[in-house]
C-alpha cells in the first residue's frame, strides 16, 4: 500500500481540523505537521488538548472535518478506511486485547484479514513474540487474563506490529503501567525502534516519556495547537515560550542534566578559553558528564573540545543552565 | 533477543497458570457439575413410574397413563417447545443485533421495558385474547409462545452486545477490520454467554407456557393436567406435571451444558 523500499514513509498533517458537533471552538484546529520517514515524535500535551483527535485522524478513525493526511505521498482521505488501518499500527492505553482469542490469534490478526497463509502467520507470530521479549513456546496458547499488564502491553506492540507496517500510531500506549514496568517497556520499545525504524506518532501526557523516547518532540495546547516542534534536546535548552517551559519544570533536574548536551547551553561566542590541565568532555556529552568529570576530578570547571576548539565550562555554567531551562512554572501559567 | 529482559515481576503472573493437572481437575468439575441433574431426573421418573405401576387403575386413568399416550404429548410438547425456541432465535437474535447498534440505542429503554412487562402479562390471558381473535390450533399456540418467549432473548443480546468493552471495538477497527467482522468475531462472541443466558430462560419459560396450549387445541402435556383436573384423576394430573418439570429441568440443563461449552475460552 505504501511504498516503502526506501526504508519508511514520512506522514504529513495539513491544515487538519476536527470540529466535533456542537461545539464552538474545534478540538483540532488546523495542525500542519511534518514526520520524517524512520522517526518516533512524540505528542506531548495536557489532557483535552487534542492529541488523540490528532492521532485517530491519521487512521481515519475519526473523519477530519477538513485538512489534509499524507502518508509516503499518498493522500490517506483517498484510501478505503479499513485497508488504510490494515497498514497502520495502532497501540491503544487500554491494550483491547481479544479476551476470546489466545495470544498467537490475537498477534495474527491483521496478517489473517491481509490474507497470509497459516505458515506465515505462525512463523511471524513467534517472531514477534521473541522481538518483544516473549517466549512464544510459553506464551502463544495462553489467553489474556493469563497475562500481566507489562506482557499484555507487550503483545499489543507485536500485534500492531504484525504486518510490518511503516507506520505506527501509539496513544499512551505505557499509560496504564506501573512506574517500575513502564520504564522497562520504553526501554525495550527504545531498543526495538532503533532496530526497526518505523514512523511512529506516540502520544502522551507525560513529558519525562516524550523526552525519553522522541526523536523529536511536539508540544501540544489546547486545539491541537503547536507550541513548539522540536529535538527533545532544544525543547530542553531552548523552549519557545513560558508553556514549554511550564512543561519542562515537571521533569526532574538530574532527568534533564542527561537530555542537555554541553553544546545546547554553550554561549555563541564559545566564551573564555579553559585552563591547562583541566579534565575534557566533548561538546557533545551531555552535562550530567560534564558534572561526572567536575566531581571525579575535584575542579569546579572542565574544558569542552570540539576538534580543535576547547571552551571553558564550570560549574555555575551549569546550573544557570539547568535554572534558565526548568524555570519553574506552572503549566498553565503560559 | 529481547528474551532475556523478562522481568521477575512478568514472571510471577506467568507462574500462576497452570498446566495439565488444571485442565483435569477442570473437567472433573464439568462432569460433577453437569451429572446431577440428570441423575435427578432419572431418578424422579423412576419414582414415578415404580408408583403409577402400583396403583390400580380405572379405565380412564388407563386410557392416559400408558406408553403410546404419553409417548404422543411429549412429543407434542417438545414439538411446541423446539419450534416455538428455533422462531424465537431466529427473530430475536438478529433484532437484537439491530436494536444494539449505536443508531438504535434509544430504542433499547423500550424493549427493557417491555421484556419487565412481558413477564407480567398473564400467559393464559394472552393465549384466550389471541384465540377469540384468531382461533385455534398449533399456529395460534406458536404464536403466544413466541411473542413470550422472544423478549427475553431479544433483550439479552442487546444486553450482551452493548456490554462489549468499548476499547475492543475500537481497537478491532483500528486494526482494519470492517464492521460485519467486528460484529462477528467480537461482538457476538463476547456476547454469547449473555445471549445463551436468555436463551435458557426463553426455553424454559416456554416448556411451561406450553402447558396452555391445550386450551387452543395443540396437545401437549397440558392435555393430561386439564383432564387430570377436569376429571379428578389426580394420578394423571401428578404425571402430566411431573413430566413437564422434568422437560423443564432437562432443558434447563441442556441450557446450562451448552452455555458452558459454548462459552469462549479464555473468558474467565
Ligand atoms: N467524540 C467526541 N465528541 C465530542 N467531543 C470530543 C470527542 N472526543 C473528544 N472530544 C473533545 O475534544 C477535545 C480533545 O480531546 P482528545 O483528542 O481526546 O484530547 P487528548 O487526547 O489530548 O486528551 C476535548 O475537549 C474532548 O472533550
Ligand atoms: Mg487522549
Amino acid at each position: 500500500m505504501f511504498d516503502n523500499s526506501d526504508g519508511g514513509v514520512g506522514i504529513e498533517l495539513r491544515e487538519l481540523t476536527k470540529r466535533y458537533p456542537g461545539q464552538s471552538a474545534p478540538a483540532v484546529d488546523a495542525i500542519s505537521l511534518d514526520v520524517a520517514a524512520g522517526e518516533l515524535v512524540v505528542f506531548v500535551g495536557p489532557s483535552g488538548c487534542g492529541k488523540t483527535t490528532t492521532m485517530k485522524m491519521i487512521n481515519r478513525l475519526i473523519e477530519p472535518t477538513s485538512g489534509e493526511v499524507r502518508i509516503g505521498g499518498e493522500d490517506v482521505l483517498r484510501m478505503r478506511p479499513d485497508d488504510l488501518r490494515r497498514h497502520v499500527g495502532y497501540v491503544i492505553q487500554q491494550i483491547g486485547l481479544f479476551p476470546h482469542l489466545t495470544i498467537a490469534q490475537n498477534i495474527g490478526v491483521v496478517p489473517k484479514l491481509l490474507g497470509w497463509s497459516k505458515t506465515r502467520i505462525t512463523d511471524r507470530i513467534d517472531e514477534l513474540l521473541g522481538l518483544v521479549g516473549l517466549d512464544a513456546a510459553q506464551f502463544r496458547s495462553r489467553y489474556p487474563r493469563q497475562l500481566s499488564g507489562g506482557q499484555q502491553q507487550r503483545v499489543g506492540v507485536a500485534r500492531a506490529l504484525a504486518a510490518d507496517p511503516p507506520v505506527m500510531l501509539m496513544d499512551e500506549p505505557f499509560g496504564a503501567t506501573d512506574p517500575i514496568t513502564r520504564e522497562h517497556l520504553q526501554n525495550e520499545f527504545l531498543r526495538l525502534q532503533r532496530e526497526l525504524r518505523k514512523t511512529i506518532i506516540f502520544v502522551t501526557h507525560d513529558f519525562e516519556e516524550a523526552i525519553r523516547l522522541g526523536d523529536r518532540i511536539v508540544v501540544l495546547r489546547e486545539g491541537s495547537h503547536i507550541a513548539q516542534y522540536d529535538r527533545p534536546a532544544r525543547i530542553l535548552g531552548a523552549p519557545a515560550d513560558d508553556y514549554v517551559a511550564g512543561f519542562i519544570g515537571t521533569a526532574s533536574t538530574l532527568k534533564r542534566l542527561a537530555l542537555i548536551t554541553v553544546e545546547d547551553v554553550f554561549p555563541a561566542d564559545g566564551g573564555p578559553p579553559p585552563a591547562a590541565g583541566l579534565p575534557e568532555v566533548d561538546t557533545a556529552a551531555t552535562l550530567r558528564e560534564a558534572l561526572d568529570a567536575m566531581v571525579a576530578n575535584g575542579t569546579e570547571e572542565v574544558a569542552a573540545v570540539s576538534g580543535d576548539i576547547r571552551h571553558r565550562l564550570t560549574y555555575h555554567d551549569v546550573c544557570q543552565a539547568i535554572q534558565t531551562n526548568g524555570r519553574e512554572v506552572e503549566p498553565s501559567g503560559g | 533477543m529481547v528474551a532475556d529482559t523478562l522481568t521477575g515481576t512478568d514472571g510471577i503472573a506467568a507462574a500462576g497458570v497452570g498446566g495439565a493437572g488444571t485442565a483435569r481437575r477442570g473437567r472433573t468439575r464439568f462432569l460433577l457439575r453437569h451429572l446431577g441433574t440428570p441423575a435427578a431426573i432419572a431418578a424422579v421418573l423412576g419414582v414415578l413410574y415404580l408408583w403409577v405401576h402400583g396403583l390400580r387403575l380405572d379405565s380412564i386413568e388407563r386410557r392416559t397413563l400408558n406408553y403410546t399416550y404419553m409417548h404422543d404429548r411429549v412429543i407434542e410438547h417438545l414439538k411446541l417447545t423446539v419450534v416455538a425456541t428455533v422462531i424465537v432465535i431466529v427473530i430475536a437474535i438478529p433484532l437484537g443485533v439491530i436494536i444494539s447498534r449505536p443508531r438504535a440505542r434509544w430504542v433499547s429503554p423500550v424493549v427493557l421495558a417491555l421484556s419487565n412487562l412481558g413477564q407480567a402479562i398473564p400467559s393464559l390471558g394472552l393465549l384466550v385474547l389471541l384465540t377469540i381473535k384468531f382461533g385455534i390450533g398449533f399456529k395460534i399456540a406458536m404464536f403466544g409462545l413466541v411473542v413470550y418467549a422472544v423478549l427475553p432473548v431479544l433483550r439479552n443480546t442487546m444486553v450482551g452486545i452493548q456490554q462489549v468493552d468499548p476499547t475492543l471495538v475500537e481497537a478491532a477497527r483500528g486494526m482494519g477490520m470492517t464492521r460485519m467482522q467486528v460484529l462477528f468475531s467480537v461482538e457476538l462472541r463476547l456476547a454469547v454467554p449473555v445471549i445463551l443466558a436468555g436463551l435458557r430462560t426463553a426455553l424454559v419459560l416456554t416448556v411451561g407456557v406450553a402447558t396452555l396450549a391445550t386450551f387452543v387445541n395443540a396437545g401437549g402435556l397440558g392435555d393430561m393436567i386439564v383432564n387430570g383436573i377436569k376429571l379428578s384423576r389426580h394420578p394423571v394430573l401428578i404425571t402430566g406435571s411431573v413430566l413437564t418439570c422434568c422437560i423443564a429441568f432437562l432443558v434447563d440443563w441442556l441450557g446450562n451444558l451448552a452455555e458452558d461449552v459454548l462459552r469462549p475460552r479464555g473468558l474467565s
